[in-house]
């Protein structure tokens, strides 16, 4: 009952909001909540993401206890926070591979928390990157980057391929395109993966982890891509225990605790100079485990 | 003085080695291999088993293995459609054939066709049409539970990814998930046709006309025929490896090359 009203709620928020995008008929889309003090839109098809409200359990587990927080066009926004805070979750929540109890969620255009949303249209302007890569293993690197270009928006093949070999040399792996997954190092299946995301030209880009199961030599290639990644503009939503990258590349950090935003900030204000005992503690223990 | 690991490895290896040298000298001496030659290895009689054992009776446990086969995917595939369906009902439905069917001896389901069939409903049913649609019944509940198998054994994460790349379900189950379910299944499916090509010979409780005989009703019919002992099963059984003995191989190539699916 609950979730049906503040869905109801949102879906005249989002009309009108929709309707303020096409009094002002920018490319930008509209200044979404919180956005001051950060760098406007980079990219005109970048999307922002809108989140109020959000709930969700697995059964009497509340993993997301009331989360309001939003990432503008362009925002390379980090979340952080001990394993089990709900940032997966939340992660998971955006591109609705879990479906939220309560609340709602704005992708761009797209309602995903809206009970007509077009999930499979929604999905194709969101990027994810995953902790374990999962790049399909029956098919080629080159295959995995044109299978959905070409079976789900119908692209020709030589044009599948043009704009995935473009993608593979952008994370500099266009000579691996012939080679199955499972012959590739970690660090390169994930810039595979991520340059299979970017074979969709979407407007955001989710990263859940995309680091904590790379060897750790190959974790700066892939920090690499990203960063590259957002010096282009891509709007992009990052739960990583990556402290270095979140302070060099993130427009603004949220730390988790406990299924609710604790605090949120410029990377050097939450990293560098935390105001919460909670964010303190966290920070004291990743960036110096041995508490020295 | 105590052995050292080798020692004792070499130890195990004599005594082993010992026992079967023993065993050998034994039975040489004790088997009459005049008896055992005439009666399961008669040469004289091979030669006029050719070339019927296998235009007739090879031909005919294939042709029934097949047919069994075909209709078994069929019919497995759609109970293990039906056994991961959000309608109870059919849930249900096909657990309740799948175990039925593991459950009971395949002989049963022969006799059931062969008899039952035209003593129920008179339908006069062709040899062909009872041996495969017997083995159809029977393989379709253990393909079933192997295609299950194989398609939950792809991991979530394919499915995730697939799905947040935009596809819908049933591109993501078609372009992903099937093929990778396939090459999980191939191996075990080979050896379900093993089994069939060997449980194709139940057809012989129904009796059938000579020119539908398949291997093991041409090796009994032989034993009278030729007067031989038993060297016409022997015949017939060296057909049935000829069958399964290059599936087990394929099987088990299969099985080194399936590709590892999921994670590092």
């Amino acid at each position: 009952m609950d979730a049906n009203m503040s869905q109801s709620q949102s879906q005249s928020q989002s009309q009108s909001q929709s309707q303020s995008q096409a009094e002002t008929s920018g490319p930008t889309a509209p200044d979404t909540a919180s956005a001051k003090g950060v760098p406007g839109a980079r990219s005109t098809s970048a999307a922002g993401v809108t989140i109020t409200g959000l709930h969700k359990s697995f059964g009497d587990n509340e993993v997301l206890k009331g989360i309001d927080m939003s990432v503008a066009p362009g925002e390379v926004v980090c979340l952080i926070g001990a394993s089990g805070s709900g940032k997966s979750t939340l992660l998971r929540c955006v591109n609705r591979l879990e479906t939220p109890n309560a609340g709602t969620i704005t992708v761009g255009e797209h309602e995903a928390t809206h009970a007509d949303v077009n999930l499979d249209a929604m999905r194709r302007q969101i990027g994810m990157v995953f902790q374990q890569f999962n790049l399909f293993p029956h098919l080629s690197v080159l295959e995995n980057c044109t299978i959905t270009p070409r079976r789900v928006l119908g692209q020709s093949k030589a044009e599948a391929e043009t704009e995935a070999l473009a993608q593979l040399d952008a994370v500099g792996l266009q000579h691996l395109s012939e080679r199955r997954p499972d012959q590739l190092s970690g660090g390169q299946q994930q810039r595979v993966a991520i340059a299979r995301a970017l074979t969709m030209k979407p407007q955001l880009m989710l990263f859940d982890e995309p680091t904590s199961a790379l060897d750790p030599e190959t974790v700066g290639d892939v920090l690499a891509s990203m960063r590259k990644l957002a010096q282009a503009g891509m709007t992009m939503l990052v739960v990583t225990h990556e402290m270095g990258f979140a302070r060099e590349v993130a427009d603004r950090v949220v730390f988790m605790d406990q299924g609710l935003v604790v605090e949120e900030g410029p990377a050097t204000a939450v990293i560098g100079d935390p105001q919460q005992p909670r964010t303190r503690d966290f920070l004291r223990r990743v960036l110096n485990p041995l508490g020295e | 003085m105590a052995m050292t690991t080798r020692d004792r490895a070499r130890l195990s290896l004599g005594i082993q080695a010992g026992i079967f040298l023993a065993v050998v000298i034994v039975l040489a001496i004790l088997i009459d291999w005049t008896a055992i030659r005439s009666s399961f290895f008669a040469v004289e009689s091979i030669g006029p088993m050719f070339p019927e054992i296998i235009t007739v009776g090879l031909v005919n446990t294939v042709q029934y293995t097949v047919v069994g086969f075909v209709f078994g995917l069929l019919g497995g595939t759609l109970l293990a459609l039906m056994r991961m369906s959000s309608f109870p009902i059919y849930r249900w439905l096909a657990t309740a054939y799948i175990e039925f069917f593991r459950g009971i001896p395949a002989i049963l389901v022969f006799i059931a066709l062969g008899f039952g069939a035209s003593l129920a409903f008179g339908w006069n049913l062709s040899t062909l049409q009872i041996a495969g649609s017997a083995l159809a019944i029977v393989a379709s509940a253990y393909i079933a539970e192997t295609l299950r198998a194989g398609l939950q054994a792809v991991p979530k994460g394919q499915l995730e990814a697939a799905r947040a790349l935009g596809m819908p379900a049933w591109r993501a189950m078609v372009t992903i998930q099937i093929p990778q379910a396939f090459r999980i299944v191939l191996p075990p499916l080979t050896n379900e046709a093993i089994l069939l090509t060997k449980d194709s010979s139940l057809i012989f409780v129904v009796g059938m006309a000579g020119g539908a005989a398949e291997l093991t009703k041409m090796g009994r019919d032989g034993i009278n025929i030729y007067q031989a002992g038993l060297t016409p099963l022997v015949v017939a059984g060296f057909c049935y490896l000829l069958l399964t003995v290059p599936l087990s191989l394929l099987a088990r190539r299969m099985e080194h090359r399936t590709p590892r699916t999921g994670k590092k």
